[in-house]
């Protein structure tokens, strides 16, 4: 049960109960204010029918010609609110956006060892498109993959033609 | 003609720059002032290189070599990009933002026709907020560009004049400058160049603002309506149906967005609202839709506008039910809302809904095995009355069918019992239990929580929370309960073993770490609570929702140096973002997101007027003149906090208090922001943070005394005289207000306000006296001397009698960590006392010394001197018998909770790692008081000597 709304500064002050969590990040103030200036569609927050943050979704668009593209940047659902088809329900809006805005896929980034996210983007129809290598950094460096859906303007699907060799984190833009 | 050489050695000179650049961008700022000065070697006369040596020495300190380079440069108009840009880099810096503005202008008059200067000069407003100058260089620069982003930035000036400037408290004004907006976008409209989906935004916002929601509408039904991509048009249009009650269409329109997705909250809640507000207005009357009920087919053209329908249409929902995969509660919850109205109305609910309870009993059925279904109830428990409260209770114990001897059959079950449990005490039934029945529910919970860990949690990753985590936290809130009830710190620190415990099995559990800071700090173990604070990684703007717990505590703490670093730290985190956050409003117009500037501003100002901002900045300085060791340290120190800019109206509570879970009962009530008591310790913070102030107010006023020249003496005094009696009225309003500490018996709130035990401390007495004798100097005043001296000896020794008096009942305790966290405060009390009193004698004695050529005072020399020889001898007295008070002061008492331990299957040696953690406490923050004090005596011997 959510009630799904563009993010504002002040969910900022309330969202700790969700970054709290060690697979979430907690990014310095412009960050946010970034996304918040030049993306403010594609950042919403889900809340609970007691006022408190479930979760929330962080995005963009970028890229030219049939790069055209939606992009997660960071999906994440507090502990208490897990299990709930949350996630799936702040993709499908990122999607949503995305479809809207004539992209032609939508793209995201996990970690290898990461088996949960994999397994819920795999369920929502995304595939693994390439390994970037050591893309996350830390004591070992970890991979990523880079995990893809196509959009309808995508009629040939070919923006989901997985890469037979893994990219170091350089040649991804 | 120099614009023509710039041009022409432009390659040259960027070739030569670069390596600047490539430093200053690596923060290797020494080389980058290096390479400036090769540069302007070989060339002095480029600007830019100059402008990059000005960044250079001010991001290595030198802040007064870099204003004179750049009022040099100033001089020279210049006006190309790469010497402005780092220009502006400078006075950003120096937070000087305004003199950004006159760069731009004076660039534009020699370059009128560049684009960017213009943008540059535009951006510079927007940082300094001045809408009026916004409008202008906007319009501007589309006369000389006329691109759609720029006339945008001119309308949203005006909208901003009209809601933040003249406009905010003049109402003509702001219908004037509204509608002005309103037709400068009408022009793009019929010139059909309104394009972008921003744009629309844009109008829709301004039409807002005039309350033209009609035409806000009307807007969704032409050509307009098409570019609005984002969104769809039911959201856009929803809060416009809302705002002119056209309840039919809202009800309508809500029916259609629930039906294609049943979770919706908001919408749930606006749809039964509708519901409520059609059947009151008579309209309805005449609005006679077919009555017929064949199962929803015609629902988006049938408004509900009785509860009975609303309650069909909730029941069709719920059997269409679960589609992808996932039981939605939606609907379920939405019966609540139902319920929750008709009671509101004065209508019996039984009829349609049943009984109230068996609603609950029902959705724990449900959706008792996940963890929000805590939550959700929560917000309708205040439908029940006490008693049913406690048949709910009871209830969905028994529903989930463990008993004192069984345990959960599967992780499910777990889950429902922990629910049952955690609603079970917000509905109070943990309240009025006795000492006995508390520790048995410990006991139990915490065996259900090893149960739960060696069943259903050995497997977990290390970043999982633990399936049964939760038992664990419940059993630490009751024993805070039970610590509260028989008043003994055992329980806190039984509390503490059991949490590290589980912090063991899972590391990443946040509640448990929130908990332990607030434990240990309720015991006075700072260390222990800074350990656990590390451990969850605070940083950014956690420092100011989050900070609360531990950051404003620890200076009441004794350890120093920890205060020291984390105040340092705190600091940094909010002057550095209050400089970036003008930028972020740039980021608004670059990107013409305009329907996010007034939260932009609205969270620029929520930040800086953070009360906890200005408690730090207030605290870091105190601090640092309490270690302060010589007067020429306190002449080149920044005694005002923030500037002295405190907009003590506007200071905000921006704790995030939430971030606890909790089930007492008044958690059902609210959040615990708004709840009375979180409202009365803020009073309290800010009349203890303006007491404090005063303090930095009347030292600021001495010292400038004493800097004084003769012709500037007197209005000096004149200040100082000011300060104090603003001082004590305020110590005497305060006093008669007698507020009380906040009440400790709920865990998740925090700890009292500091303003008690300040009153309880001779602050005013003391240093007011020390001041006046400042005054008394300067004045050359010094008949009453000797009564001064008199009374400061009484008042040191009376403190004193106070503190030697406290340790000794800390040592004689049985339980001295119960009283533990208020002596080491009112130590600390003492202790600044002392060290900001050692501070002022000194500065009387560099005032009354001869040597400052100030011939009039020479006759004074030898009474003055004899006064200050006797305080500071008094004030040497009180250290020396405070030292050996805190010499004498124990660590804590010989513990043994292993009995008690073993009952909970927890092991003794978790008691010595959480005893070790308070005994590390005291022992460190003894020493660095003492040492504090030992350095204190030493500079007051100069004076004697």
């Amino acid at each position: 049960m959510t009630t799904l709304r563009p993010f504002t500064c002040n969910d900022m002050y309330r969202f700790n109960n969700v970054n709290l969590d060690p697979l979430t990040e907690t990014y310095g103030l412009s960050f946010y204010m970034q996304y918040l200036a030049h993306w403010p569609e594609y950042f919403q927050v889900a809340e609970s029918p007691s006022g408190e943050i479930m979760g929330y979704i962080m995005g963009k668009a970028e890229g030219h010609g049939e790069n055209w593209h939606g992009h997660v940047t960071a999906l994440t659902v507090s502990p208490d609110y897990r299990r709930l088809g949350l996630a799936a329900i702040l993709m499908n809006f990122l999607e949503d956006v995305s479809e809207k805005k004539r992209a032609y896929f939508v793209d995201l980034f996990v970690r290898v060892s990461n088996k949960v996210a994999i397994n819920m983007y795999t369920n929502l129809g995304y595939i693994v498109y390439r390994t970037v290598l050591e893309y996350y950094s830390g004591d070992p460096d970890e991979d990523a993959y880079d995990m893809r859906k196509a959009c309808s303007r995508d009629v040939k699907q070919k923006s989901v033609i997985p890469l037979n060799h893994p990219v170091r984190p350089e040649d991804v833009e | 003609m120099a614009s023509k050489a710039h041009v022409q050695d432009n390659s040259v000179s960027e070739r030569r720059l670069r390596p600047i650049y490539e430093w200053l961008d690596s923060g290797n700022n020494k080389k980058a002032l290096q390479e400036c000065d090769k540069v302007l070697k070989k060339t002095p006369n480029l600007l830019c290189a100059k402008a990059l040596k000005a960044l250079s020495v001010l991001r290595m300190g030198r802040e007064s070599e870099c204003t004179n380079i750049l009022d040099a440069l100033v001089a020279e108009n210049p006006a190309d990009d790469a010497t402005l840009q780092a220009m502006t880099l400078c006075y950003r810096e120096l937070q000087q933002q305004e003199k950004i503005c006159g760069l731009y202008e004076t660039a534009i008059k020699i370059d009128p026709s560049n684009e960017e200067f213009h943008t540059h000069l535009f951006m510079s407003y927007v940082r300094i907020g001045d809408f009026k100058l916004q409008q202008q260089s906007a319009m501007n620069l589309y006369k000389l560009k006329p691109k759609n982003p720029y006339y945008c930035w001119a309308v949203m000036s005006v909208i901003q004049q009209a809601t933040r400037g003249p406009g905010k408290k003049d109402a003509k004004k702001r219908v004037v400058l509204l509608s002005l907006a309103e037709r400068m976008i009408d022009k793009l409209i019929t010139e059909n160049k309104l394009e972008a989906e921003q744009e629309v935004q844009l109008y829709l916002m301004v039409l807002e603002l005039q309350d033209k929601i009609e035409e806000a509408l009307q807007v969704f039904n032409g050509p307009l309506g098409a570019k609005l991509i984002c969104a769809t048009a039911d959201t856009y249009k929803l809060p416009y149906l809302i705002k002119l009650r056209r309840w039919a269409e809202v009800n309508l329109v809500c029916k259609g967005i629930l039906m294609d997705s049943v979770d919706r909250w908001d919408i749930w809640k606006e749809y039964i609202n509708s519901v409520f507000q059609l059947m009151s207005t008579e309209l309805h009357l005449n609005n006679h839709h077919v009555e017929n009920h064949n199962n929803g087919e015609n629902d988006l053209e049938n408004v509900d506008d009785t509860p009975e329908k609303a309650h069909e249409f909730i029941c069709r929902l719920v059997e269409n039910g679960a589609d992808n995969g996932y039981l939605l509660r939606g609907p379920y919850l939405a019966r609540f809302e139902l319920c929750s109205k008709l009671i509101k109305q004065g209508i019996d609910s039984t009829d349609l809904l049943g009984e109230t309870i068996e609603l609950f009993i029902e959705y724990f059925r449900k959706f008792g095995h996940k963890p929000c279904c805590v939550s959700d109830l929560r917000v309708y428990l205040y439908l029940l009355d006490s008693e049913r409260k406690s048949e709910l209770s009871n209830r969905l114990i028994k529903d989930v069918g463990i008993s004192s001897t069984s345990v959960p059959q599967s992780e499910q079950q777990m889950q429902r019992h922990l629910c049952s449990l955690q609603l079970s005490r917000l509905c109070g039934s943990h309240r009025n239990l006795s000492a006995d029945h508390l520790a048995a529910l410990v006991t139990a919970f915490s065996l259900h929580y090893q149960h739960g860990y060696q069943t259903y949690g050995l497997n977990l990753l290390s970043t999982d929370q633990g399936p049964s985590d939760a038992y664990a936290i419940l059993a630490a809130h009751i024993l805070y309960d039970l610590a509260q009830l028989t008043k003994s710190s055992k329980p806190i620190i039984t509390a503490l073993v059991l949490l590290e415990s589980l912090l063991k099995n899972s590391p990443c559990s946040f509640n448990a770490k929130l908990l332990c800071v607030r434990l240990f700090h309720a015991i006075g173990a700072g260390l222990g609570a800074h350990q656990m604070y590390e451990n969850l990684d605070i940083k950014h703007l956690q420092m100011d929702s989050l900070g609360y717990m531990h950051c404003a505590r620890l200076p009441t703490t004794g350890l120093l140096s920890l205060t020291t670093t984390l105040l340092d730290t705190t600091l940094k985190f909010f002057s550095s973002n209050y400089k970036d956050s003008s930028d972020h409003l740039t980021f608004c117009y670059k990107f013409g997101s305009f329907i996010k500037l007034d939260d932009f501003m609205d969270f620029r100002e929520k930040l800086n007027n953070s009360f906890h901002y200005t408690a730090v900045a207030v605290d870091r300085i105190i601090l640092n003149i309490v270690q302060c060791n010589s007067t020429e340290n306190l002449y080149n120190s920044n005694i005002l906090p923030k500037d002295n800019k405190i907009d003590w109206d506007k200071l905000r509570d921006n704790h995030d208090l939430s971030v606890y879970v909790s089930w007492d009962p008044e958690r059902a009530d609210g959040p615990p922001e708004n709840s009375k008591e979180v409202e009365d310790l803020f009073k309290q913070n800010v009349q203890f943070l303006k007491l404090r102030t005063h303090i930095l107010w009347a030292l600021s006023a001495a010292i400038n005394i004493v800097k004084s020249h003769d012709a500037t003496k007197n209005t000096c005094v004149d200040t100082l005289k000011d300060v104090l009696k603003d001082w004590e009225d305020l110590y005497s309003k305060t006093n008669s207000t007698k507020s009380v500490p906040i009440k400790q018996n709920i865990v998740t709130l925090p700890l009292p306000s500091r303003l008690h035990l300040h009153l309880n401390y001779p602050y005013l007495d003391i240093l007011g006296q020390l001041f006046r004798l400042i005054i008394s100097i300067a004045t050359e005043d010094t008949n009453n001397c000797n009564t001064v001296v008199t009374d400061l000896e009484k008042k040191f020794e009376h403190m004193l009698d106070g503190v030697s008096e406290n340790i000794h009942q800390q040592n004689i305790s049985e339980d001295c960590l119960w009283e533990r966290r208020n002596a080491m405060e009112s130590i600390v009390n003492t202790v600044e006392i002392i060290c900001i009193s050692s501070i002022l004698c000194l500065l009387c004695h560099d005032f009354a010394r001869p040597s400052q050529g100030k011939k009039s005072k020479k006759k004074l020399d030898s009474s003055t001197r004899f006064v200050l020889t006797e305080i500071s001898s008094i004030i040497k007295k009180a250290i020396s018998k405070l030292d050996s008070c805190l010499e004498t002061w124990k660590t804590s008492n010989e513990y043994d909770l292993a009995d008690r331990l073993a009952l909970l299957n927890l092991s003794a040696d978790g008691q010595n790692s959480v005893l070790e953690d308070i005994k590390n406490s005291h022992i460190t923050a003894v020493k660095e008081l003492r040492t504090l004090l030992k350095s204190k005596t030493k500079l007051l011997n100069s004076v004697s000597g």
